[in-house]
């Protein structure tokens, strides 16, 4: 493979050459598998081989880039790619990439997982491990997703790199009837920590306690977040803390660095460690991977940077280059100290929700947003679950819901799926005052 | 794009023991153009091109697609999909709706070619937005245009004998502006699509639009009042109408919804066998007729032949209020014993193809917008959305309004801040009592699959009135 990486420094050479003021190339190799199933069977099988090398540059100012799959013709897209920088229009905010020689660990990727063996033996797992938490009519849906990246990355500016990426998740959904399902994941970057049977259990069970909804009322409640709906909001707001969002005022954080946005024991972290499934050893400006705080004991610590916006805020990058638009990989969410059953004994009357789908803004600035939990949803009452509810609507502000975190447990779950674009590592929360609408 | 080797997969794939094979290539030349406050961020071109093979054999189904363009690739890819699919297990054999096979080469024409708009040029007309909007006399600080022109070859073959080529030129175009007033702010996001050429911005009116939604908004936080909670009567623009009719009858009418393929993902459907609704259940009034036509001119989401090579056509969705005619690809079609209607679309090579809507609107009626209004006393006009939702059934939605008026005898009065609408599928189309003859698309990227397929789709209608609704 050092092939690869010669040719994806000689396209940086070439652009320096055609007289580019700075170049990074990135070539990657990725083989992935997909199963799909429904109604307990598979329902497709995929496997993609990707070659890609995306290529930056940049000439007094003007960012241009491309991406090429074809290696016969890239020295000739780089050429196109200078002519079009010349053409291009300056950008005045832009403000470079990283300089320097930075070493990196070696990849825990796991191999194995880029020619994935019987791969519906995983899926069988976890239908089996649903079905035994489901005595009768279990209707079971998902995707096992497993993925092997080769990346080699060579900046004109010093950093040069290779990294192995490995991933494995499986997402099931569980039916017990028509109206009542349970969701569970497992994601790992590796074969080792990969659980499919707890990811089926977890649908299961789910399912079948939520037997019978009936339709849930509206009005403000304690609400405890399973870790799976924790999650997916999670991502959300670490989404906004990238600079780049700050900047187009589609985040609730414009103007709140040093504020004080969540209760002093909520620490928000990005850290794309090795058990991750976005694990990598550097971001795409080929800046070192590192653990960092967004909200620290409850202040809004920083934004999420590359280079360039670092510079337009007079700060150092955060290692999340996105080369335009810096973004989270890992997000996790410091444990509390408290275990799951406490947890659900403090609240005397409330709302257990495990999963949501379609959040929604009317205003990022302001954090107004609704959002559709989805599976299993159930009263609470003196810290038992009393009812399944179906056809509610968390209509509420995320702000005013990150400052209503009461308290979080010890157990975190690692969680990412189809709704969730960011994969985080979460607790169970329990949050005061969940405004809860309903359809009229 | 070498047809020879797309030809060499299938004939490959044909090679073994298959029921039934599919290739299907699709090159794109792409272009992302990102202007933030007027400065230009960042210009990328691409060239992405590869191929898929598909495969049925023992009842399953494989599939296996790369970017490498040789023949033992094909050969390779072909071999994969077919061991993919032997390796399904399934209890249930899987089945192709029969079809006859289809020869075309279908291309969308462009009055001016996006291959000759030069990027000076592309750069200098999203500029003069930028600058028109900036302009306009409101504080809007926060402006972000992104456009995404692409130019789409795709070449389809099948072991039936299709074989379908295709040439379709896409324009895209995202807005997003922030306007402030005090220490307010309101938002607001447009998208423009459109199948052809650079004439998309001659059609568009971006600039007008913009500034349009920057004054709505300024109005908005000048003089907006909250909404008395409370029945009353909803006038629904365009916009509300055609996402209403995509989100609530669009997306439950999609078979593979229907019979569960999607329930861990985008979820299944309020509509199914043995349940309240179900094809022939009523589920609005009279006036509510909503088609899908993959062939409306120029649209968004325009098509002749779908991925699966079958010929586009008109599907009546809901018919005069009641359950008409679901979505199907071949492999839906197949299991409820049917022909598919040509509802299968993939975004790229390397995503199979599914069912998808493509221009999903209500089709108008005889009245005009005065005669709509004239006997509402007292009411709400919902011109525009911002935030909305559903559930994954598809039945529990809400739409909070963007550009929104009180109706007083039958006059617009003073803008309403975020009313909202949150009811029921059957609530929301059982309560229309008139409509419009206009008719005006708005461009969407509809989310569907996993991987996640944003598909390029028209959503519209004309403007509709609803009696007795509760709004908050």
């Amino acid at each position: 493979m050092t092939d690869l990486m010669d040719r994806t420094e000689n396209l940086v050479k070439k652009a320096k050459a055609l007289g580019a003021d700075e170049a990074i190339a990135k070539t990657s190799f990725s083989r992935r598998t997909q199963v799909r199933f429904s109604n307990n069977e598979v329902d497709i099988t995929k496997v993609w081989n990707d070659y890609l090398t995306e290529v930056t540059l940049t000439w007094q100012k003007r960012v241009v880039a491309t991406e090429i799959r074809n290696f016969a013709e890239a020295e000739k897209r780089v050429e196109d790619l200078f002519g079009l920088a010349k053409v291009s229009q300056p950008n005045p905010f832009y403000g470079g990439v990283a300089s320097g020689s930075f070493s990196y660990p070696e990849s825990g990727a796991d191999k194995r997982l880029a020619y994935l063996e019987e791969p519906t033996a995983y899926v069988e797992a976890a239908m089996e491990a649903a079905g035994e938490e489901v005595p009768r009519d279990l209707n079971a849906g998902g995707a096992l997703f497993a993925n092997y990246e080769d990346v080699y990355l060579v900046s004109s500016e010093g950093p040069m790199g290779r990294d192995a990426r490995s991933a494995i998740e499986l997402s099931i959904r569980a039916f017990s009837e028509k109206e009542a399902s349970g969701h569970g994941v497992s994601c790992s970057s590796t074969l080792d920590e990969f659980d499919p049977v707890m990811a089926g259990r977890k649908a299961g069970e789910i399912a079948w306690l939520a037997r019978s909804p009936v339709a849930g009322e509206e009005g403000s409640y304690e609400v405890v977040f399973d870790p799976l709906i924790a999650g997916s909001l999670l991502g959300r707001i670490a989404q906004m803390a990238s600079a780049f969002f700050v900047m187009i005022r589609f985040s609730v954080f414009v103007d709140k660095l040093g504020q004080m946005v969540a209760p002093e024991y909520v620490t928000l972290l990005d850290n794309a460690a090795p058990y991750s499934v976005e694990n990598r050893l550097f971001d795409d400006e080929g800046v070192p991977i590192s653990e960092k705080a967004i909200i620290n004991c409850g202040v809004l610590k920083t934004y999420l940077h590359n280079t360039s916006t670092a510079k337009q805020f007079n700060t150092e990058t955060t290692g999340n280059a996105g080369l335009v638009v810096p973004q989270p990989w890992n997000i996790e969410m410091e444990p509390g100290s408290m275990g799951r059953e406490e947890m659900f004994a403090e609240v005397n009357k409330g709302l257990y929700l495990t999963n949501t789908w379609y959040t929604r803004f009317q205003n990022f600035v302001t954090g107004d947003f609704s959002t559709i939990p989805r599976d299993g949803a159930f009263v609470l009452e003196d810290g038992e679950i009393v009812g399944s509810i179906k056809d509610i609507r968390i209509s509420d502000n995320v702000l005013r819901m990150l400052k209503g975190i009461k308290s979080l447990t010890e157990e975190r779950q690692r969680i990412h799926w189809w709704e969730s674009q960011f994969p985080t590592l979460s607790p169970y929360m329990l949050v005061e005052d969940v405004r809860i609408t309903r359809p009229r | 794009m070498d047809r020879d080797v797309v030809e060499h997969a299938l004939e490959h794939a044909m090679g073994y023991d298959v029921e039934y094979a599919e290739a299907r290539a699709h090159s794109a030349v792409s272009e992302q153009i990102i202007l933030r406050n007027g400065a230009l961020e960042a210009y990328g071109q691409s060239v992405d091109s590869g191929f898929n093979i598909r495969v049925l054999a023992e009842g399953g189904l494989g599939f296996s697609s790369t970017n490498r363009w040789t023949m033992e690739e094909a050969e390779a890819v072909a071999e994969t999909a077919y061991r993919l699919a032997r390796a399904s297990g399934r209890r249930t054999k899987l089945e192709f709706s029969e079809m006859e096979s289809n020869e075309a080469d279908w291309r969308v024409g462009e009055k001016a070619k996006i291959r000759d708009v030069t990027p000076e040029s592309k750069i200098a007309l999203l500029g003069g937005i930028d600058k028109e909007v900036a302009s306009c006399g409101v504080d809007v600080p926060s402006r972000m245009i992104q456009c995404f022109p692409a130019q789409i070859e795709k070449y389809f073959v099948n072991s039936e004998g299709s074989r379908i080529a295709s040439y379709l030129p896409r324009l895209a175009c995202f807005i997003l502006i922030t306007v402030k007033e005090g220490a307010k702010t309101e938002q607001a996001g447009r998208q423009f699509g459109y199948s052809g050429g650079w004439e998309a911005f001659d059609l568009w009116n971006v600039p007008e639009e913009l500034v349009h939604e920057s004054q709505v908004l300024q109005r908005l936080m000048r003089k907006g009042k909250p909404l008395k909670p409370g029945k009353t009567t909803l006038v629904c623009g365009t916009e509300v109408v055609g996402i209403a009719a995509h989100e609530s009858c669009g997306h439950p009418m999609e078979a593979d919804r229907i019979l569960g393929r999607e329930m861990a993902q985008a979820g299944r459907s309020f509509i199914y066998q043995g349940g309240l609704y179900w094809l022939g259940s009523r589920i609005g009034s009279d006036l509510v007729t909503i088609v899908d036509d993959p062939r409306v001119e120029n649209s968004y989401g325009f098509y002749e032949y779908d991925d699966e090579g079958v010929k586009a056509r008109p599907r009546y969705l809901y018919k005069e209020g009641v359950i008409n005619e679901f979505f199907h690809n071949r492999e839906t079609a197949a299991m409820m014993g049917i022909d598919s209607n040509g509802s299968a679309r993939a975004t790229n090579y390397d995503r199979e193809a599914i069912v998808r809507m493509a221009n999903t609107y209500l089709l108008p009626g005889d009245m005009t917008e005065e005669e709509l209004l004239e006997d509402v006393k007292e009411g709400l006009y919902m011109r525009s959305f911002t935030e909305w939702n559903i559930d994954d059934r598809r039945f529990n939605q809400r739409y909070v309004g963007r550009e929104s008026y009180l109706i007083e005898d039958g006059e617009l009065g003073s803008p309403v801040s975020k009313p909202t609408i949150e009811l029921t599928t059957k609530s929301f189309w059982s309560a229309v009592d008139g409509v419009t003859k206009d008719l005006r698309f708005d461009a969407a990227t509809c989310g569907k699959s996993d991987p996640m397929q944003g598909i390029p789709v028209y959503t519209g209608g004309p403007i509709i009135r609803l009696r007795e609704v509760y709004m908050k």
